[in-house]
C-alpha cells in the first residue's frame, strides 16, 4: 500500500496546486452563492437544491471534471510518469488506481465543500419561500447520486485519456458522447440514467423519507413546477432531439414528469457499473500499453 | 554465475514501421561497467525501456538477474536504478520531498529513507539546495538529483541513459568519477555516444547500430579491432617538401604514406613488416628533409576509430547482415576482431 498512498498523496498535492482546480473552486463557490441568493425568496428547498446540483451534473462543471480525468495517463505526462514513477518498483495498476482515486477525491471534495454548506444553510434558514419537506435521507441520497455521476465522468475521462492518449481529443470525444446520451438512453427507456433526467428527478428524491414503502411512492405525486431548472432541462433536450414517434409511444419516467417511480438502487447500479467498467478497462489498457 | 542482464533475440518494432531493437542477444556480466554505444536512434534508450518493462518486446525476452522483465515485473524494477536522459522531475517539489516520494514508491521504511536522503544529497553535492524547488534547478543539478533518485533503493544494477549529456566539464568529471566509484560493487550500464566517457570508465562495451548489437565484449577487444599501424606525423615545413617526403617514404616496402591537411603525414605500416624499423626509416627521412617534427601520434583516438570502424563495417556488410542461421546472435556477442 505504501506506493499507492504515496502516488495518491503526490497526485492530490499536484492537483491542489494546479490553476485549473483553484479557479474551479472559486468559480463553483461563486456560482453556488449567486444561485442561492437569486432563488432565496421564492424557490422551494427541493427545487433550489436540485438547481445547485445542476452545474455538476450537466453543465458547465462537466468540462472541468473530464479535463481532470483525462490528464494522468495522456499527453506529455505519460512520458514523465514513465521516467519518474513507473520505472520504479510500482505496478501499473497501483499507479492508475491511485491517480483515479486522487481525482475522484479531489472532484468530490470540491463539490461537497461548496454544495454541502449551501444546502445546510438552505435547510436550516427561515426563508420566505413556500414550505417544502426536504428529508435528511433525500439530501444524502441526492448528494450521493450527483457524486456518483461525477465519479462516472472522471472515470470516463480516465478511460478515454488512456485509450486515445491525446487529452484534447479525449475531451472532444467525451463531449460528443456525453451530451447526446439522452437520446440513446431514451431509445432504451433508460432516461433515469441521464444526468438531465436525474437532475429533474432530484426534487422528488429530496422529499423522500427513509424506508418509504413502494406503495407510498406510487401514490405520492409531485406536480411541483420545475421552474427554471425544468425549462433548462427541456432546452437541453432540444439539443439532442428525440424522435417524435418514440415519445408518443413510450410515456414513461421521463415524459410523465412526476418521477414517482424513481428507484435509487437502480440509479446507483446504472452509474456504478459503468464507472467500475471504465476503471477496469482503463487499467487493462494501461497495463498492456507501451510508455 | 547468472549475468546481470541477458537478452535473447530481443526485438522491438514500433507500430509495424520502425525497428528500434533488432534481434538483440546480449549478456552483461555482473559487476561490470558496461558502455552501450551507438549513434542517435540506435535503440539504446528503447533497450533500457524494455528492460524496465516500460515497453513490451515485439519478440524475444529479457532478464535481469535471472528474472524476466515486463510491465508488471515490480521485483525487477526494484533491482534497477534508472536515470533517464534529461530526467523530467516534478518541479513543485523540493529534493527531499522528491526523494521521499521515490523512497515510498520503493517501499523503504521511514527509518531507512531519511538518513539515506541526507547521504545521497551530500554525495551528489545538493545538500546546499535542499530548500529550493526542483523547477529552479539547472540541467546539471537536475541530473545530479536524477542520479540520487536512481540510488534511493540502493539497487544492484544501474541503467544510466546519457548521464553526461548537457553537463559542464566539472559536472561531467564528477559523474564519471561517481560511476567508477559505484561500479566497485554494482553493475552499471551507461548509454552514451560520447566515446571519451566510455574510454574512461567502462570495462565492457556494446555497440548498437540501427537496433542491432554489432559488437559486445571487453573494452580491450574493441580496441584490438583498431588497425594499430597508423601513425600521424605533424610536420612543419613547405608543402612541397612534405609532398616529396611522402613520395620517398611511400617507396619503402610495406609502408603506405599520404598527406592530410597539408602538414600531417599519415603512415600506415602493413602487419608483416617491423613497425619500429619502418617508422625509424620514415623519421630518418624527415630529419634528412630538414622538416620539423611537431607531433607524433599512434592511433589518434582508439575507441573512436574502433567505433567508427565497426559502424562502417556494419554498413559495408549490406545484405550479409541478414542472418540465415538461428545461432547468428553469437556473431554479435563475440568480441573477436574481424579477420
Amino acid at each position: 500500500m505504501m506506493p499507492f498512498l504515496a502516488i495518491l498523496r503526490h497526485d492530490l498535492r499536484g492537483l491542489g496546486a494546479s490553476w485549473l482546480v483553484r479557479l474551479w473552486l472559486a468559480a463553483t463557490a461563486l456560482l453556488t452563492l449567486v444561485m442561492t441568493l437569486s432563488q432565496w425568496q421564492a424557490t422551494p428547498s427541493a427545487v433550489l437544491i436540485a438547481s445547485l446540483l445542476f452545474p455538476y451534473l450537466v453543465f458547465p462543471w462537466f468540462f472541468v471534471v473530464i479535463i481532470l480525468g483525462v490528464g494522468p495517463v495522456s499527453g506529455s505526462r505519460s512520458e514523465s510518469l514513465a521516467d519518474g514513477i513507473l520505472s520504479r518498483p510500482v505496478a501499473r495498476h497501483e499507479y492508475l488506481l491511485a491517480s483515479w482515486l486522487s481525482r475522484v477525491v479531489l472532484v468530490l471534495g470540491i463539490y461537497l465543500t461548496v454544495v454541502a454548506p449551501a444546502i445546510l444553510v438552505l435547510v436550516l434558514a427561515n426563508r420566505p419561500a413556500p414550505d417544502d419537506t426536504v428529508t435528511v435521507y433525500g439530501i444524502l441520497a441526492a448528494l450521493g447520486a450527483a457524486a456518483l455521476v461525477m465519479t462516472l465522468q472522471v472515470s470516463l475521462g480516465f478511460l478515454l485519456g488512456t485509450l486515445l492518449r491525446k487529452p484534447f481529443l479525449a475531451v472532444v470525444v467525451l463531449v460528443f458522447v456525453w451530451y447526446p446520451i439522452n437520446l440513446t438512453l431514451h431509445t432504451f427507456s433508460l432516461e433515469e440514467f441521464s444526468p438531465i433526467s436525474l437532475n429533474q428527478a432530484l426534487p422528488t428524491l429530496l422529499r423522500q423519507p427513509w424506508r418509504q414503502s413502494e406503495e407510498d411512492q406510487q401514490t405520492e405525486t409531485d406536480e411541483e413546477p420545475m421552474g427554471w431548472l425544468g425549462q433548462t432541462g427541456h432546452f437541453l433536450e432540444t439539443l439532442a432531439p428525440v424522435p417524435e414517434k418514440s415519445v408518443q409511444q413510450d410515456p414513461t419516467f421521463y415524459d410523465r414528469g412526476d418521477f414517482s417511480d424513481f428507484f435509487l438502487p437502480r440509479v446507483i447500479l446504472g452509474y456504478g457499473i459503468p464507472t467500475l467498467a471504465a476503471v477496469a478497462l482503463a487499467t487493462l489498457c494501461f497495463c498492456w500499453r507501451d510508455l | 554465475m547468472e549475468p546481470a542482464i541477458r537478452t535473447e533475440h530481443l526485438t522491438k518494432i514500433f507500430g509495424g514501421r520502425l525497428i528500434a531493437v533488432n534481434d538483440m542477444s546480449l549478456e552483461i556480466p555482473r559487476g561490470s561497467i558496461f558502455g552501450l554505444l551507438g549513434p542517435n536512434g540506435a535503440g539504446k534508450t528503447t533497450t533500457f525501456r524494455l528492460l524496465l518493462g516500460l515497453q513490451r518486446p515485439s519478440a524475444g525476452r529479457a532478464e535481469v538477474f535471472g528474472r524476466p522483465c515486463g510491465a508488471n515485473a515490480v521485483v525487477v524494477r526494484g533491482m534497477i536504478g534508472y536515470l533517464p536522459t534529461h530526467p523530467k522531475l516534478p518541479g513543485n517539489l523540493t529534493p527531499i520531498e522528491y526523494l521521499d516520494l521515490l523512497g515510498r514508491l520503493c517501499r523503504l521504511p521511514r527509518e531507512v529513507r531519511r538518513p539515506r536522503f541526507a547521504s545521497l544529497l551530500r554525495a551528489v553535492g545538493l545538500l546546499g539546495a535542499t530548500d529550493q524547488r526542483i523547477r529552479t534547478f539547472s540541467t546539471g543539478m537536475a541530473t545530479r538529483l536524477g542520479i540520487a533518485a536512481s540510488l534511493v533503493n540502493d539497487p544492484p544494477l544501474l541503467l544510466w541513459d546519457e548521464p553526461t549529456a548537457g553537463l559542464d566539464p566539472a559536472a561531467r568529471r564528477f559523474t564519471l568519477d561517481l560511476i567508477r566509484e559505484l561500479g566497485k560493487n554494482r553493475t552499471i550500464v551507461v548509454s552514451t555516444h560520447i566515446l571519451a566517457d566510455i574510454d574512461r570508465i567502462c570495462d565492457h562495451v556494446g555497440v548498437m547500430h540501427e537496433g542491432r548489437m554489432i559488437f559486445n565484449g571487453p573494452m580491450r577487444d574493441m580496441k584490438l579491432r583498431l588497425r594499430r599501424d597508423d601513425f600521424s606525423l605533424d610536420l612543419e615545413g613547405s608543402g612541397q617538401e612534405i609532398g616529396r617526403l611522402a613520395q620517398q617514404a611511400g617507396d619503402l616496402e610495406g609502408v603506405d604514406v599520404r598527406v592530410e591537411a597539408d602538414q600531417t603525414l599519415l603512415v600506415r605500416i602493413s602487419d608483416v613488416h617491423s613497425r619500429a624499423r619502418a617508422l625509424a626509416e620514415v623519421l630518418k627521412m624527415v630529419d634528412a628533409a630538414n622538416l620539423l617534427l611537431q607531433d607524433l601520434r599512434c592511433g589518434q583516438n582508439e575507441t573512436e576509430n574502433a567505433y567508427l570502424q565497426l559502424l562502417q563495417e556494419d554498413e559495408a556488410h549490406g545484405f550479409q547482415r541478414f542472418d540465415f542461421d538461428a545461432g547468428h546472435a553469437d556473431d554479435a556477442i563475440s568480441g573477436d576482431p574481424p579477420a
